[in-house]
This record gives C-alpha cells, sequence and structure tokens, in this order.
C-alpha cells in the first residue's frame, strides 16, 4: 500500500469519526429548556351597599408575564411580575415582583436565591404552618388574581428518598410594612411514610416568636383526603380539614382555630376575644362536561365562617372558557354579620367581580 | 420361526402406527398457555422505552367527531411508579404532577398548597391523569389470559388485567396484544363497580429513537358516546432523571 492511499483511508477514516460524533449530541449536555406565559386580566368589581370611603367601582387590569430558563438541569432562572394599572378613588399603576429566582442544582442538593413562592402549608382556605406562604385569604384562596407575592430568602435543599430538608432564611427588608412580616429562618422535614406525607416545621422570626408546626396529608379509600396542621407559637393553632369527591364534584371542608395574637389577628376582631374557630366548605366541579354544551363551565360555592361571632361569607364563583386562551368569571362574595365581627367588618355588604382572561 | 417373525412383525406394525398416531395427536394438541405476565412486560416496552425517558403527549378531544381541546404535557418517567407531568397547553400552564407509587400529587398555581388526588379524581376527563400518568401495566395489574381471537385481520391474545395495587387507574383492563409481539391492540377499562367506561385503540407505532413505540392511541368514552380523545406521542428518548425529580417534598420547585 502506497503513501497515498494510505493518507486517503486515513482522511475517510478521520471524516467517518467526526461526523458518527456529531450525529447523537447528548441530550443532557446541549439541553436549554426555556418556558414563557402572560396572562392579561380585565377586572372590575362592584361594591354594593359600601362605607362612604370606599368607591363603588375598582377596575384593574393586570399584565402578569413570566419565564423560567433551565441549562443542563444544573441552573434555573425564573422571574413572574405582575403589572397593575387600576382606578379607585383615583388611577394608579404598580410593577410587582411576584417570583425572581435562581437555583443551583448540585447533586440531591437545590439552593435558591431570590424572592420566591413556597408553599409548607396544607390548608386550603387557612393556614397556620405555611409560615413561608403567601397569606391565605379564606374568600380567595386561589388568588384569582394571582396578586400573591413570594418572599426574598435563600433556600437549600437536600432530597434523597422519601426525605426532604429544607433551610430557608427569609428577609423582609424588601416587603411593605403592612405586610407584617419579620426576617424569618426556617427548617422543614418533609417524609412519604405509608401514604402520610407529613412534614416538621421548625423557625424563628426576628424579634418574634419562634415556632413548630407539624402538617400531613393523606389518601383514604377511592374518594377522601385529609390533611391537618398543629402548630406552635405562642399558643397552639390547629387545622383539620378534608376534601371529597363524588362525580366530579369536589367537596372540601376546614375547621381552624388559632389563638387570638397578633401573628394571627383577623381585621375585625378584637385584641381582647380569646381564640377562634372559623369553618370553610366548598363545593365545585370544574368542567360540567356531564351537561351537554357545559363543558367550558366551571363552578364553586363556598363559605366561610368565624363560629364565636356567627359572622360568614358565601362566595359564588363562576368561570368559562372560550377556546385555549380566553377566559371570562364572575366572583360574588356577601360579608354578613355585626359591624365588630370577623367578616362584617367589610366595608361593604356585597362584592361583584366580572373579568376576561386572556392567557398564553 | 416364521411364526415368531410374524409376531414381531405385526408388533412393529403396532408400534409404528401407535407412534404415527401418536405424533398425529401431539401435532393438533391445544398450544401451552401464553405466559400472561411475560406478555404485559412485554407490551408495556411498546409504551415505556427505557427505565427512564421524557417523551410529549398531545391530547386532542373530540365531540361529536369535532375536535374540541388540545393539551400539551412533557412526561417524566422512571422505573414503574414515578411519573412527572408538566401540563404545556397555555389553559393548564403552570401546572404539574408527580405520581409516586400509589400516591398523586398535582399543583395548580391558583391553589395554596399541592393537592393530593383522590383515586377517583384520577379519571376525570375523557383522557384522565391515569392515562398519562401510569402506562406500567405489568406494574399495576395481575393478567389471566382469555383465548386467543382475531381484530381485524390482526390475531391477538386476549387478557384480563386487575388491578392489584390502590394507585392502579382502572379496576379492570380487557387487554388485547398482538400474538406475534405482544404489542397492544385494543383495551377496555372498566370501573370498581363493572361499569365500562373507556376503550382504546392503539393506532400507529413509529420507531423512536431505535425503539419502536407507541405514537397514537384513541380513548373512547363509554358513557358519553360522542366524545374521544386523541393522545399522540412524540419526542421519545431516555433521559437521566435524577431521583430528587420526582419528591413529593419538593412541591415549591414543580
Amino acid at each position: 500500500m502506497n503513501r497515498n492511499s494510505l493518507i486517503q483511508i486515513l482522511l475517510i477514516l478521520s471524516v467517518w469519526v467526526s461526523a458518527r460524533a456529531q450525529d447523537t449530541p447528548s441530550p443532557e449536555k446541549s439541553r436549554v429548556d426555556a418556558r414563557y406565559s402572560v396572562s392579561v386580566i380585565d377586572d372590575a368589581t362592584l361594591y354594593g351597599n359600601r362605607n362612604d370611603h370606599v368607591p363603588e367601582v375598582l377596575n384593574q387590569v393586570l399584565v402578569e408575564p413570566s419565564f423560567s430558563i433551565r441549562s443542563q438541569s444544573h441552573l434555573t432562572f425564573s422571574s413572574s411580575m405582575i403589572g397593575l394599572a387600576g382606578t379607585y378613588s383615583d388611577s394608579y399603576t404598580q410593577l410587582r415582583i411576584k417570583e425572581t429566582y435562581a437555583v443551583l442544582s448540585a447533586g440531591d442538593f437545590d439552593f435558591t436565591l431570590g424572592r420566591k413562592m413556597v408553599r409548607w402549608g396544607t390548608g386550603y382556605a387557612f393556614s397556620a404552618a405555611g409560615v413561608l406562604d403567601p397569606p391565605r385569604i379564606p374568600t380567595n384562596p386561589t388568588d384569582r388574581l394571582n396578586l400573591n407575592e413570594g418572599r426574598d430568602m435563600i433556600k437549600a435543599d437536600w432530597v434523597h428518598g422519601p426525605h426532604a430538608f429544607s433551610l430557608a432564611w427569609s428577609t423582609a427588608v424588601l416587603a411593605p410594612a403592612a405586610a407584617n412580616l419579620h426576617d424569618t429562618t426556617a427548617f422543614r422535614y418533609n417524609v412519604l411514610v405509608r401514604g402520610f406525607d407529613t412534614a416538621l416545621i421548625a423557625g424563628n422570626d426576628r424579634e418574634g416568636d419562634a415556632f413548630g408546626a407539624l402538617t400531613f396529608t393523606r389518601v383514604l379509600g377511592q374518594a377522601w383526603e385529609v390533611h391537618g396542621e398543629a402548630v406552635w407559637r405562642e399558643q397552639a393553632a390547629v387545622l383539620l380539614g378534608a376534601k371529597y369527591t363524588i362525580s366530579g364534584i369536589t367537596f372540601i371542608g376546614e375547621f381552624y382555630t388559632p389563638p387570638n395574637i397578633p401573628y394571627y389577628s383577623y381585621m375585625g376582631v378584637s385584641p381582647l376575644a380569646g381564640r377562634q374557630h372559623y369553618a370553610f366548605l366548598t363545593i365545585s366541579k370544574s368542567r360540567l362536561r356531564d351537561r351537554p354544551g357545559w363543558k367550558q363551565w366551571s363552578l364553586s360555592a363556598s363559605v366561610v365562617a368565624n363560629l364565636d361571632d356567627r359572622s360568614y361569607t358565601p362566595v359564588f364563583d363562576a368561570s368559562r372558557w372560550f377556546g385555549n386562551h380566553f377566559s371570562s368569571y364572575v366572583h360574588m362574595d356577601i360579608p354578613r354579620g355585626s359591624k365588630t365581627s370577623a367578616y362584617g367588618a367589610a366595608p361593604y355588604s356585597a362584592a361583584t367581580s366580572v373579568g376576561v382572561r386572556f392567557q398564553l | 420361526m416364521s411364526r415368531i417373525n410374524c409376531v414381531l412383525r405385526v408388533f412393529l406394525l403396532i408400534f409404528v402406527v401407535g407412534f404415527l398416531f401418536t405424533c398425529v395427536l401431539v401435532s393438533h394438541a391445544a398450544p401451552a398457555t401464553p405466559d400472561g405476565e411475560a406478555l404485559l412486560k412485554r407490551s408495556d416496552t411498546f409504551r415505556n422505552g427505557w427505565p427512564a425517558y421524557v417523551v410529549r403527549v398531545r391530547i386532542t378531544d373530540f365531540e361529536s367527531g369535532r375536535p374540541d381541546e388540545e393539551h400539551l404535557y412533557e412526561v417524566s418517567q422512571k422505573g414503574t411508579d414515578k411519573t412527572y407531568v408538566d401540563f404545556m397547553s397555555s389553559r393548564e400552564k403552570g401546572e404539574h404532577l408527580l405520581m409516586l407509587g400509589d400516591d398523586m400529587w398535582v399543583y395548580l398555581p391558583d391553589t395554596s398548597r399541592p393537592v393530593r388526588i383522590t383515586p377517583l379524581e384520577r379519571l376525570t376527563g375523557d383522557a384522565s391523569n391515569g392515562d398519562v400518568a401510569r402506562t406500567n401495566y405489568a406494574a399495576d395489574y395481575s393478567p389471566v389470559y382469555l383465548r386467543t381471537e382475531k381484530v381485524g385481520n390482526v390475531e391477538c391474545y386476549v387478557l384480563d388485567l386487575t388491578a392489584k395495587r390502590k394507585g392502579a387507574t382502572y379496576h379492570r383492563i380487557l387487554y388485547w396484544l398482538r400474538v406475534q409481539d405482544a404489542r397492544p391492540v385494543r383495551a377496555e377499562f372498566y370501573l370498581t363497580s363493572g361499569k365500562h367506561i373507556k376503550s382504546a385503540t392503539f393506532d400507529e407505532y413509529a420507531p423512536s429513537s431505535g425503539k419502536e413505540l407507541l405514537r397514537k392511541l384513541t380513548l373512547y368514552d363509554e358513557i358519553r358516546h360522542n366524545s374521544r380523545s386523541v393522545l399522540e406521542y412524540s419526542g421519545a428518548a431516555p433521559r437521566s432523571l435524577p431521583d430528587k425529580l420526582f419528591n413529593q417534598g419538593r412541591s415549591d420547585m414543580f
């Protein structure tokens, strides 16, 4: 074999090897996942029989973009914002940061830095153990306008098998003064044991209280789910709840008793009133597909009550999808009770919201 | 001597005839009952090509023959009992579903916490959460071979699958598998009450990353007979998935 032939063979071989190397690039090394969404909501709320200082109509337009980028399964960056323009007693615009955070994943560890929403509580309308959660509003547990914001934090998570450990430090430096937040250090251990999704939470609010909590959720049989929280922060707070599903209809009931301390204080409840007891019940059916022509509808009715002062608020929600991007809704809450009660203290007798939402 | 020869010849004749008769009987005897477990495991490989993989599922709902809604999911599966589903369509963006063994959680952006799903809730929708997240029938069902019959021109084994764990989506499945390679052809799904709730046809298969995998499945609603869902699978590929992706304690990382 002469030199020329050998060179030709080597050239052919090298081209073939480099072509094979480019054929199937490692999916792990080249993967960058990007996700985005935009939601635009036009909401109008009418207040009935309101106090003089409450305008009759609140108009709001909300633009809520969000995006996240994940690179090589190690680094994630995510951000979501709320642009709000409204007319109440006067016109205003706001830009709020709902979440903006980066996550570095290394083996079983995840390290998070930034503003992030964390959900440690198990309650639907109430929670005492959600020490880093956005506040629960029983008459609006779904945060229908997506106005909840995360907390600014550094968090480390270690997950191994069925065990998950989280350690978080959250600062309230950038939180609104009205939010009544403190710098919080919290630790959570979560484990799934025999169907019980259980968590132990402990921590401390700077210039505030130390706290501890136990939470659980469990599915029973075909249709039941039960959940609960037991929290100690100066005094005990307890939440017990259950969900039942039959024929596509979901019933959720919760009983909640917090101590009447500043951390759990609720508008309208006197600081001298002592321990409070609340109940919540909701009945909902989404996608009424059993009814011809009602497949795009979702309906729910709820009531939240303070069992001590006998005040309560019924809430009704109806929504309908039009295609894949548009939906409309009606929301109504009708607080009832004396003017010094938890729900009767609301400055209106009824609030009716109608709106349309575009989602991309 | 000639008498002995005669006896020997008769004996030999009887032996040969008996041998031939036995051969005929054996060749026409009923074949050994197929191994249901082996068939079911083999059939699962047409839907789960690797121990850990990712696949995109597009579900188109049809009402009275017309396309109604479309949903898009990215399904990450590891082993037989760990599934993470990312909801990608605009109506459901931000939603996630996690299945661990018999337990399932859904995270909806407009709820205040991850929600445990009860077995009945897994059945909601034309294509339910269970249809998307639980596709390893060998892990969830005990098979019994019933019979062999033709579906169209395709000779099929018919298996009767009974749920053996509470996480199974359906109580019972009748399952038609192609004889030559246990490829799924058809299925009927039954609830605990015995109600026939859905049927499925496994319409198309195609090679994907070196494996022949299910490409298209149609689910027929046996209660609302004008309703069906078409599931189209694409982009299936093996993927190294960390165990922490499938931990319920990372619900805020969904």
